[in-house]
């Protein structure tokens, strides 16, 4: 990993969180999460429902705090509060319901709600809302009514009002889980884009193992633990494992899997289908 | 599809009295509704006449489009103009039957009773046709907050109409999906008495609560997210300012005002006929 | 026996800004017994295709009947005639009222007059059908079940409708792969046991090639694909990805290999065929 020697933007030392559920019983939806994530990396989070991602997913940027452990961003641990604004405002957050986080009637008014809220001057508002659409291919719809939007086109309002905001790293919890096909590859584009050319620090939440397949690094949860991580390509090949927490593996992965099983001669560690192609008709 | 209503009664254009200031068209709205009160004698009400009618014309607006604006309340006005002409106590009978009576004194309150309520519509109306419902909200916002120290939440007013403007249209939607979902279980919302009626729409409006209330809860935590905190520090992207088009405007209401007092305390000036 | 739309065109707004022509003199007829998948991307006019099938719009042109019987009709044998056909919405879970699991099934037979045995039967039965037990679920409230017992209460619901026709709109959407494969199981359970047809809009073409008997493609209000999955998705590839659409991953897996030079049978549709296949010229 390039980024490994740069020090970590996020820092979650055994994070621990409880609830109690319908039932009065304590449940501990995140076990002693110890997890660093370096600045300008792309962490795909995956794991079956119930698993604690989004739980996890909103400690980084204080919306929950942390019942044992902490939650360091860029440094600032999240259980002080005069963090607050500071930790909110260098981790954007994207969430799944695209209609439901979309605050304003007007595109850009929305993308300007962040900003408005931290006091940021209106000619440096106008400046960062402009930029932000750009940035996400939204100009065009500047005026628009946003409930008239595609959900793909929403979410990328909700990405650009995370921008407008001066977000370093943006969370995204399953931001693809409620949009049609062409809608997930927009995003996906999106968020690739952003990382490589403007350095922001992904973490993405997803049920979609192909979306996962092109971060820097996997991260399995499984029962508010860490289960293992890796490279796509690690984790991806650990098929039965995979399959043990409810999670698909890609289906190259699955046949290189079943083939070394039946004694075939297959490398470990293949996930594509161009790679099982190579090896099977080199 | 109903997604596609427009909210409110918004007719997009570029007039003289689109591009006023909301505060301005407020408060000029407020003043005229005030000399509609004033007014006390048959030119009074003519001469408002006149005014709203060269109100539509420089806002551009089509007369129908505001004429209709009147529909609503057309019963009422029915009602007040029957009320008067029927019940009105008065010397001069113009003509009787039976026992029912229409005096000249009569006519004259019902028609400026009716009047009076026509104006005000027409005039509120041209309001909301001209100013779209969010620059009003900024518009309310803004001439709300010097009584926040008395207590009054002009911020959280103005977020929660934002808000309101931005979810109605997705709640409609929702509400099409829930009908049409259990008009396909069989449902029937049409038969039955009052009571059964009201019964037979719970599977619509339960769910459509739920509904409104997950998204209550998913749109707080992404407002939080966004570092809101209430109006406290905020700035805002556009902001309002008054231009020379604005003094203008509340010269000529102060204007309407004072001839409409001039003729109050003057009944003796008269139409010629 | 049969759904049919003839020469069927739907406007949206007709007169206003806002018209918009979402189908195009569709002609179509599902049978009982097929088991149909409908792609088509957002705006396709997919659920504006299939809200005619059960009579929730009726055709701006054209007819649309159910067993001969015109749906748009006023009168009770139209109403009887769009009971015959269920459909589950997209994230049908949203449509929950009722305070037990068992009133929330219960609504849709009660609303066909039918006696309260019979009710109770339909219940336990629609139960059954979508894998939740009758004694742990009648008597607790659908607000407390998980997402995937949510989505299978609600499916319950139309089931109990016994439809001939059961329409279900991305049945999937937004559930683990634990929970789909419980849903899709469920589904093609009630396909084979009751014989009914069914009609499922989805994104997934991996899901259409696994279920479906017969697969429509749907663009710009007009059916332009329709025929048997294996056949389109093996003959028509090139048309697919220019409306948008793709293949299953299996069929590019098998169409990679072959142009690697490995000799494979032409109509490899499933993923444990291809990998047997693999292993015989493998030898493995």
């Amino acid at each position: 990993m390039e980024n490994s020697q740069k020090k970590p933007i996020i820092e979650i030392k055994n994070l621990t969180h409880t609830y109690t559920d319908t039932e009065d019983r304590q449940v501990k939806a995140l076990d002693s999460v110890t997890l660093d994530i370096a600045e300008g990396e792309f962490v795909a989070i995956i794991g079956a429902n119930g698993s604690g991602k989004s739980t996890l997913a909103r400690h980084l940027n204080a919306l929950l705090l942390p019942d044992g452990g902490n939650c360091l961003v860029d440094g600032k641990d999240t259980l002080e509060e005069d963090n607050l604004w500071d930790i909110r405002q260098t981790v954007g957050m994207v969430f799944q319901n695209p209609d439901n986080q979309i605050v304003a009637a007007i595109v850009e008014e929305d993308v300007a709600f962040g900003p408005e809220n931290i006091g940021v001057e209106p000619e440096e508002i106008r400046r960062r809302v402009r930029k932000a659409l750009e940035t996400v291919g939204m100009t065009h719809y500047t005026h628009h009514a946003p409930h008239l939007l595609s959900g793909g086109q929403k979410q990328r309002i909700a990405i650009a009002g995370t921008l407008a905001l001066g977000s370093r790293v943006i969370v995204l919890d399953e931001p693809t889980a409620m949009l049609d096909p062409r809608g997930r590859k927009e995003i996906m584009e999106t968020m690739k884009m952003l990382n490589r050319e403007r350095g922001i620090t992904v973490v993405y939440i997803t049920h979609y193992m192909v979306e996962a397949m092109e971060a820097d690094r996997v991260v399995v949860m499984d029962h508010g633990k860490v289960a293992f991580q890796g490279t796509p390509r690690k984790v991806f090949s650990k098929v039965d494992r995979l399959e043990k927490l409810g999670l698909e593996a890609p289906l190259a992965a699955e046949f290189a899997f079943q083939l070394r099983q039946a004694g075939g001669d297959i490398p470990e560690d293949i996930i594509t289908d161009e790679e099982l192609a190579e090896a099977l008709c080199h | 599809m109903l997604g596609n209503i427009t909210l409110g009664q918004y007719y997009p254009g570029d007039s003289l009295v689109h591009r006023l200031d909301p505060r301005t068209k407020i408060l000029v709205t407020l003043l005229l509704i005030v000399a509609i009160f004033l007014a006390k004698t048959a030119l009074g009400y003519v001469s408002l006449s006149i005014l709203v009618l060269l109100v539509i014309a420089l806002a551009r607006l089509p007369y129908l489009l505001v004429f209709r604006s009147i529909k609503p309340l057309a019963l009422i006005i029915i009602l007040t103009l029957g009320l008067h002409l029927f019940l009105g106590q008065g010397e001069k009978v113009i003509w009787s039957y039976k026992f029912i009576s229409i005096t000249e004194e009569g006519l004259q309150m019902g028609v400026k009773m009716s009047m009076r309520l026509i104006l005000l519509l027409m005039f509120s109306s041209i309001l909301t046709f001209t100013t779209s419902p969010i620059v009003l909200t900024d518009g309310i916002e803004s001439l709300l907050r010097p009584f926040r120290k008395i207590g009054v939440p002009a911020h959280e007013l103005a977020m929660m109409m934002t808000i309101a403007l931005r979810f109605i249209p997705t709640l409609l939607e929702e509400t099409d999906r829930i009908v049409k979902a259990q008009t396909a279980r069989g449902a029937d919302f049409a038969s039955g008495n009052i009571l059964q009626k009201a019964k037979n729409m719970l599977p619509i409006l339960i769910p459509l609560f739920i509904s409104a209330f997950r998204r209550a809860d998913d749109l707080a935590i992404a407002m939080e997210a966004r570092c809101y905190r209430g109006g406290e520090g905020r700035t805002r992207m556009h902001q309002l300012a008054y231009g020379m088009r604005d003094g203008g405007a509340f010269v000529f209401a102060f204007l309407v005002l004072g001839l409409e007092l001039f003729l109050r305390w003057n009944p003796s000036l008269t139409l010629p006929f | 026996m049969s759904l049919k739309l003839e020469n069927v065109s739907y406007t949206y707004m007709p007169g206003t800004p806002y018209e918009h022509q979402a189908l195009k003199n569709v002609n179509l007829e599902i049978r009982k017994g097929e088991f149909v998948a409908l792609i088509g991307h957002t705006g396709s006019g997919k659920s504006t295709l299939v809200q005619h099938l059960n009579g929730l719009l009726h055709p701006t042109k054209g007819v649309a009947t159910i067993d001969g019987t015109d749906m748009a009709g006023k009168k009770k044998e139209a109403k009887e005639a769009r009971n015959k056909v269920g459909m589950v919405f997209q994230y049908p879970e949203h449509q929950l009222f009722a305070e037990t699991v068992f009133e929330d099934v219960a609504f849709g037979p009660r609303n066909l007059g039918l006696s309260e045995e019979e009710v109770q039967q339909r219940v336990r039965d629609a139960l059954k059908f979508v894998g939740l037990d009758f004694d742990t679920y009648v008597n607790r409230s659908p607000f407390g079940l998980s997402g995937g017992q949510m989505r299978r209460v609600a499916i319950a619901g139309v089931v109990a409708m016994n439809p001939d026709y059961l329409i279900l709109d991305e049945p999937s959407a937004g559930l683990d792969p634990g929970a789909r494969n419980a849903v899709f199981r469920e589904i093609e359970e009630l396909y084979k046991k009751r014989k009914i047809g069914i009609i499922m809009v989805t994104h997934s073409m991996e899901e259409a090639a696994k279920f479906a008997t017969r697969l429509l493609v749907i663009s710009n209000g007009e059916v332009i694909l329709d025929g048997k999955p294996e056949r389109i998705f093996r003959e028509d590839k090139a048309r697919l990805l220019e409306v948008g659409m793709d293949v299953p991953q299996v069929f590019k897996l098998a169409d990679l290999l072959r142009s690697k030079g490995m000799r494979l049978p032409n109509d490899i549709t499933d993923s444990a065929v291809l990998l047997q296949e693999i292993r015989k010229r493998k030898g493995w």
